[in-house]
């Protein structure tokens, strides 16, 4: 399908972005930046084609979903939000040095994709509980919520490379140099994290009015339901230990891996449990 | 209240204790991921010891999230929850009544060289415009002049002082709806094969019958299946009667619930009902041949009196060799037992001698009879899941106020912000200040843009 060959060469793209971005790093020239934000830009165009064409092929099959609805869809969505939200961020700030850090998450996550065993990219017909209007409004509040958190863990990931490289002051090459400075992750760590919350918070929501449709209880502590409350848990305590404790730094980077690690649990990690929510059956 | 509070007051009213129970629940709902839960931990019992089963289960191990342990917590972070939100309060609600004055202005004291600049303008015109565009972007403008200067001061975004009371607020009110549903909510199960009538439904919980008042008949039930034999669809029409009258009446479709004097209705699954019928030919040796239909338990005497013929199960699909029937006949000579396909000859063809090696499998093991299946009536029964919650709405509530409070504390903050205009000499010198409790860097952005904006309309004014 011309929907799959697009999203494997999408895979590249962010790879050759991700190399751009590093380029930029390492030889401190913007000039590479540039190039590596026009080729991010254009792989998440790439990938949106891709995406409404595999929508139009499910009409066309007479199934007639958004493309929302296996694991193999989850994942190529997850990493379009990153991608998307990242630029979004990249725009704002008018900072590159995010970019390297957050980039090869998505083509991991791309990569994963496309070659790991078991990952059926067909198209698949909706078992009549997933053929509702919740399912979209759903799926998109959960990944954009996960996307924010996997921005946060980056953000988190690269606060502890600054405190790295400023312990060591003799040496500082461009890659360090170009780092944002530590107060300036915090900031973002935390806003990414809200960002995160809000959306998981709707995804939390929109998921629970669908489970009252679909199932008859708007709660029935299903693993997926249990690790998304344990995740929204995890924020909610970082948010306060922040908002109210004080907490900065090191404490919030810590905070932003283990909650991404809870966020990888309730994606991927609850497939081992029995579950409603199961990928793969 | 600020002076005598006691032991027990500031003890909840602290947000360690808040990240404490938050951690905790955390861990209680993990721990409830990985020890299998109500149905699924009688499986368990047969692998430990029954002493320790017997002792989980009294301490509600098995069904942690409706524990008293959960709830304990629950109770917990509801009274913490509500003590720091009242001990807070006096505080946000001085700082909302709080208003930005010209004569509070420490803020446009000692400001960096980017929070100013210069106008040939006078000091009256540039009050003017500054005023007006104050008015345009923010509440509460006021002005006071002085001999040399004059002051303006704004605030905006008050109202999210209250967003954090309002999903704390919101989390309370579901914590009441939850305990509301989990009170007097039920929930259970019915299957009720097509044609027939149900008055009870079988409880999640414990499993016990409970009856409605009221009963449901399933009229027809309908699948659809994709070609890969996935259900497309698959909708009951259901009929609800009471004393005789019909109540309602109508299809029921899974996502879309039927909602009857409380009680809600959800298509959850089907299958082929166990009373299905059987068409069966029976050939005598060198003699007649019959068709009978027959249903599980069915007895009747052979043509010939030869024996008693009955019937033992109705499968629809055995062992993945189609459809078969469990017949037994008894006659003096004792009692035989043997199983009649309906695809005989496929699984002859594949499994060639099976017959004889299985003599279960023999259709003719009883002589001089020979028994054929023609085919199996498929009789679908509906899944039905029932519940009753009153809570529900009470948690929707919930979730448009938690929705709300955050997107207040999300997209608005409060700031006041203080432009002072002072003269030098014949020329205006402009600086614009402010203060967030919240947002610094943000506030820092606005500044900005409102000191590029006052600078756009005096030019355009000149």
């Amino acid at each position: 399908m011309i929907n799959t060959t697009i999203l494997s060469w999408v895979t590249f793209i962010y790879f050759a972005a991700f190399v751009f971005y590093l380029f930029r790093m390492v030889l401190g020239r913007e000039f590479w930046g540039k190039i590596a934000t026009s080729t991010a830009l254009i792989g998440l165009i790439a990938q949106s084609v891709a995406l409404v064409i595999r929508w139009k092929t499910s009409y066309d099959l007479g199934m007639g979903h958004a493309p929302l609805s296996n694991f193999y869809e989850s994942l190529i969505f997850f990493a379009w939000t990153i991608v998307f939200l990242y630029l979004l961020m990249e725009q704002r700030l008018k900072n590159r040095s995010i970019g390297v850090f957050v980039i090869p998450v998505a083509f991991l996550i791309m990569a994963y994709a496309s070659i790991a065993p078991g990952i059926s990219n067909r198209i698949d017909p909706l078992i009549p509980a997933l053929q509702s209007n919740w399912l979209t409004s759903h799926v998109l509040t959960c990944f954009m919520g996960y996307a924010a958190f996997t921005v946060a863990f980056a953000l988190g990931i690269m606060f502890f490379v600054k405190k790295m490289s400023a312990a060591d002051k003799n040496k500082s090459p461009a890659f360090f140099r170009l780092l944002p400075a530590e107060s300036m992750l915090d900031e973002l760590m935390y806003q990414s994290a809200t960002l995160g919350f809000v959306f998981l918070t709707m995804g939390i929501i929109t998921g629970s009015v669908w489970a009252h449709y679909a199932w008859g209880s708007y709660w029935s502590w299903d693993p997926k339901e249990t690790w998304s409350l344990i995740t929204w848990l995890i924020y909610a305590l970082m948010l306060h230990a922040r908002n109210v404790r004080g907490w900065r730094g090191k404490r919030m980077a810590l905070m932003t891996i283990f909650g991404f690690g809870c966020v990888l649990f309730t994606y991927l990690g609850v497939n081992l449990l029995p579950s409603l929510h199961s990928y793969m059956n | 209240m600020s002076k005598n509070k006691s032991g027990l007051w500031s003890f909840f009213s602290s947000v360690q204790l808040a990240i404490v129970l938050l951690s905790l629940i955390a861990f209680f709902a993990l721990i409830g991921t990985i020890v299998p839960q109500r149905e699924a931990a009688v499986e368990l019992a047969g692998r430990i010891s029954p002493g320790l089963f017997s002792f989980l289960q009294k301490m509600q191990l098995f069904d942690l999230y409706h524990s008293i342990w959960f709830f304990l917590l629950l109770g917990l972070l509801s009274v913490n929850l509500l003590i720091c939100s009242l001990d807070r309060f006096p505080l946000a609600w001085r700082r909302f009544r709080s208003q930005a004055e010209p004569q509070k202005a420490d803020a446009v004291k000692d400001l960096p060289a980017e929070n100013t600049f210069q106008s040939a303008l006078n000091i009256q015109k540039v009050a003017d415009a500054a005023a007006n565009l104050l008015k345009k972007r923010y509440h509460n403008v006021a002005q006071a002049n002085e001999e040399n200067s004059v002051f303006l001061s704004a605030q905006k975004g008050r109202f999210s002082f209250f967003g954090v009371y309002i999903v704390h607020l919101s989390i309370l009110v579901l914590i009441a709806g939850a305990i509301i549903g989990s009170v007097f909510g039920t929930e259970g199960h019915i299957n009720i094969t097509e044609g027939e009538t149900a008055g009870s439904f079988n409880l999640r919980s414990n499993n016990q019958s409970l009856p409605l008042p009221f009963s449901v008949r399933c009229d027809k039930f309908i699948v659809e299946l994709y070609e890969n034999g996935a259900p497309k669809n698959f909708q009951s029409d259901l009929t609800f009667i009471k004393d005789d009258k019909v109540v309602h009446s109508g299809k029921l479709r899974v996502n879309h619930p039927i909602e009857v004097e409380g009680f809600r209705f959800y298509q959850s699954s089907y299958g082929v009902s166990p009373e299905g019928k059987a068409t069966l030919t029976l050939l005598r040796d060198g003699g007649r041949r019959d068709v009978i239909n027959v249903a599980k338990g069915y007895a009747f005497d052979l043509p010939g009196k030869e024996g008693t013929f009955q019937v033992l199960r109705v499968e629809e699909n055995l062992m993945k060799m189609g459809p078969a029937i469990k017949v037994s006949v008894r006659s003096n000579k004792g009692e035989v037992t043997f199983w009649v396909f309906q695809q005989l000859d496929k699984i002859k063809e594949a499994n060639p001698g099976i017959t004889e090696q299985i003599p279960m499998f023999n259709p003719s093991l009883f002589r001089p009879y020979t028994f054929t299946l023609l085919g199996l009536e498929e009789k679908y029964y509906t899944g039905l899941q029932v519940t009753r919650d009153p809570g529900t709405l009470v948690v929707g509530a919930a979730a448009v106020l938690l929705i709300l409070g955050l997107l207040l504390m999300l997209f608005s903050y409060p700031r006041q912000v203080w432009v002072k205009i002072d003269r030098q000499q014949d020329k205006a010198l402009i600086s614009v200040g402010g203060r967030s409790h919240r947002n610094k860097a943000g506030l820092e952005r606005e500044l900005q843009h409102l000191l590029a904006e006052i600078k756009d309309r005096l030019e355009n004014s000149k």
